[in-house]
């Protein structure tokens, strides 16, 4: 039980949930203290402490029956119970009909005759069962091998042989159960190779540790992210998000001590006869307001992703945040934040703009900004320009930039290429240089962070 | 102390919360484990009566924090009664000088204060408040922290350590160590994402709303003058709505509300014109209303015999 419970574990760490030694070792005890017998209670047990966020359960209740499963096959039973020995006779001279694979898994089905461990193992290889590393695929792989076995023609077999035995005079009522109990042997077959899918596949994931996106991920630029990699690293947003987020609150806590309150000094020392024993400061907290202009082509889709996440998911740190697209146009995308998670509206958002190549336009893009958002920045608004300053030989538009960076508190650029590449071929990015109150290299995700977490307290 | 489940639910429900398994299970593994519970879910499922119930079941005091948004150790922990030490500073000046009337220098009549220094810092001006309550208690008591996701994450920090060892330092005084471990339960309506330390010390508890039978459970047992068809099709009709895409799904708090308010009104059965005019019991937001107008007067969540399969169409339709 030990053994199966530390696989389990770690089947739970490879699809992704986060276990601290600690947390096992408190699953123990809760098992020392209740046993594994009422299988409830051991499942509330292992989930209890094993489970902290609840978009983790799901994983946990589909692995749990797949390491703690039953083991025994599901019974089956044999045709020979129900027939008399009249209609045996029948069934055998029916059956004669068929021949080779088809007639070996008829019989099989009403004998009732389970698979054997080496069946099931040969089955698996041909169906690929040893790559499947998903829970949710047991089912499918069951099917696969239900195929395998030729049950669909299996069945087409069966609705002749039952035509057969009519033919030949078999009453009606036998007929019935004997179909009924074939269909059961059916289905109990069906139960059998997803179990064993189950364990196989838990057997898979404890084997494959996955790597944790460590440093070097975080380093990868966006632009050579394979797609497994991209995957890994949105995993990781969410920790990103609360690290930064209590980097900064620890930061403003720490800058509260600002300039002395007069008045709330003054009401403070009534308490103690008008001595001023309490000093009160100014908060210097100020949210700053976003306005987030991310250029979402083909080239700055892992950038403009990871940069909308970690602003929404830092938005108790923000006072308000809203963003607009561009690839050629502008335009707005705040919609989904305010209603969906935030990993699942970028998705949206982003599977709503689909990706262009060649039509980059931020000067246009800029254009239709200024006639249509432009209530969106007032002197608090912090404006961050998401791009790599790429026009396609269009006109930039500065003056346009000008025009936001007077109306804002100030405009921030961030672009995943390094300085030595602006101004290069069709770069902009030297000309809005010189508008614009700083400029950070966003070429990978720790620069990324670095920035977003520059950007949040100054 | 309990030492089946079985006596934790029976616990619970005497003291009129029906807890279901796992709520018991959780609860049982708590206390012999000596760890805290954090206990998530949507608003009004009763994560707070809860840790009431737990403190009355188990006959302890129970000791609440409701958080908020700048909540600091001051209002936490504790704090220095200054306005009392001042008070008696004043009323005591006369003993004072007395005792420093034979110094003979200045020095000396500041190291004779200094010996009765703690004099004013004592326990006497200490102000409790509600974690240091629990750590000096002499009963052993249930510290119900309320509503922890809306505290800032520096706060949560500071909890995390009063929670590892349950004891507090106090510079003046030194360290208290709790004489009891009390137990603990944490609700967060998951606002913000807690930090994994935090969760990691915890026993973690998601409750969801009630299914149908455990909710007409609650009802009947809180609301006993509601006719039992009445309860049943009340419910029935909560259940549908929660399935609905609402802003803010109806918890059991308002279930409870609108039973009661059926009592008062002295309805006798669900129709069209009691559901209108009660309606802004159960939901609090106008789209809401709306939406739940449209879906009754369309009768997919009409309040038919055949309730669980209309429930169904809707979700298919959905």
């Amino acid at each position: 039980m030990e053994q199966r419970i530390i696989d389990f574990i770690a089947g739970l760490r490879a699809a992704g949930v986060r276990i601290s030694i600690a947390e096992s070792a408190d699953a123990f005890r809760a098992v020392g203290l209740l046993g594994a017998q009422d299988r409830d209670r051991f499942r509330v047990s292992l989930r209890t402490t094993l489970v902290k966020e609840p978009e983790d359960v799901p994983t946990f209740e589909q692995l749990f029956p797949l390491y703690f499963g039953n083991d025994s096959p599901p019974p089956m039973a044999s045709a020979s119970d129900e027939l008399s020995p009249d209609e045996m006779d029948m069934l055998a001279e029916a059956i004669r009909q068929f021949t080779g694979k088809l007639r070996d898994m008829m019989e099989r089905l009403l004998n009732g005759e389970q698979l054997s461990r080496e069946e099931l193992e040969q089955l698996g290889q041909l169906v690929g069962l040893q790559r499947a590393d998903h829970p949710a695929l047991s089912q499918w792989m069951a099917q696969r091998m239900m195929r395998a076995l030729g049950v669909p023609k299996v069945r087409d077999a069966l609705e002749d042989l039952w035509e057969m035995l009519n033919k030949l005079g078999m009453n009606r009522q036998t007929l019935d159960r004997l179909q009924d109990l074939v269909q059961g042997n059916m289905d109990a077959l069906e139960e059998q190779l997803e179990r064993f899918a189950g364990a196989s596949i838990a057997r898979n994931l404890t084997q494959e540790a996955r790597p944790e996106a460590g440093p070097d991920l975080m380093n990868r630029p966006f632009r050579h992210l394979t797609d497994a990699e991209a995957e890994e690293l949105r995993k990781q947003m969410r920790r990103l998000a609360a690290q930064l987020r209590s980097r900064l609150a620890l930061r403003q806590k720490r800058g509260k001590t600002g300039v002395l309150d007069a008045k709330a000094t003054i009401r403070a020392s009534l308490r103690y006869g008008g001595v001023p024993l309490e000093l009160r400061h100014k908060q210097r907290r100020l949210k700053p307001k976003l306005a987030l202009i991310c250029d979402v082509s083909t080239s700055m889709r892992h950038c403009a992703e990871f940069m909308l996440t970690l602003i929404y998911d830092l938005q108790d740190q923000v006072g308000r945040a809203r963003s607009f697209a561009f690839i050629g146009d502008m335009e707005e995308i705040s919609g989904p934040f305010s209603e969906l998670p935030t990993q699942r509206a970028v998705e949206q958002v982003l599977t709503q703009l689909p990706p262009g190549y060649y039509s980059t336009d931020l000067g246009n893009s800029l254009d239709t900004f200024s006639k249509r958002f432009m209530d969106a920045i007032d002197h608090r608004t912090t404006v961050i320009v998401l791009g790599d300053g790429r026009n396609n030989y269009n006109d930039p538009r500065t003056d346009l930039l000008e025009e936001i960076k007077r109306r804002s508190r100030r405009i921030i650029w961030l672009n995943p290429e390094p300085p030595t590449m602006w101004g290069t071929g069709d770069s902009d990015m030297i000309r809005y240089l010189p508008i614009v109150d700083s400029v950070f290299e966003a070429g990978n995700l720790a620069q990324l962070s670095y920035a977003v977490d520059r950007l949040l307290t100054s | 102390m309990f030492n089946t489940i079985e006596d934790v639910k029976a616990a619970l429900t005497a003291q009129e919360y029906i807890a279901s398994d796992e709520i018991a299970t959780v609860l049982f593994l708590a206390q012999k484990l000596g760890k805290p519970i954090l206990a998530e879910g949507p608003a009004g499922v009763g994560k707070t009566e809860l840790g009431k119930a737990w403190a009355a079941a188990v006959g302890q005091e129970l000791i609440r924090m409701q958080c908020y948004e700048g909540l600091d150790e001051t209002k936490a922990l504790y704090e220095w009664e200054y306005a009392k030490q001042m008070l008696y500073t004043q009323l005591l000046r006369d003993k004072l000088s007395q005792v420093l009337a034979d110094s003979q220098s200045l020095t000396e009549a500041a190291d004779r204060l200094a010996s009765e220094e703690d004099v004013f810092f004592s326990e006497r001006f200490l102000l409790a408040r509600p974690l240091l309550k629990a750590v000096r208690s002499e009963q052993p008591v249930v510290l119900l922290i309320d509503e922890i996701d809306r505290t800032d994450p520096e706060f949560e920090a500071f909890l995390l350590e009063v929670l590892s060892d349950f004891q507090v330092s106090i510079p003046e005084l030194g360290t208290l160590q709790a004489r009891h471990v009390p137990g603990v339960i944490l609700t967060s309506n998951n606002t913000r994402e807690l930090s994994e330390a935090l969760k990691r010390r915890c026993l973690y508890l998601y409750i969801d709303y009630p299914d149908a039978e455990a909710e007409l459970q609650i009802v009947r047992l809180k609301v006993p003058d509601l006719a039992p068809k009445l309860a049943k099709d009340a419910v029935a009709l909560v259940q549908r709505l929660r399935e609905l895409d609402m802003k803010k799904r109806p918890s059991i708090s308002e279930t409870l509300d609108w039973a009661k308010a059926l009592v008062m009104l002295n309805a006798d059965s669900l129709d069209a014109v009691t559901i209108e005019n009660t309606l802004t019991v159960l939901l609090k937001h106008e789209a809401d209303i709306l939406r739940a107008r449209r879906a009754l007067s369309s009768g997919r969540l009409g309040n038919d015999e055949s309730g669980g399969r209309s429930g169904m169409v809707y979700r298919g339709l959905n």
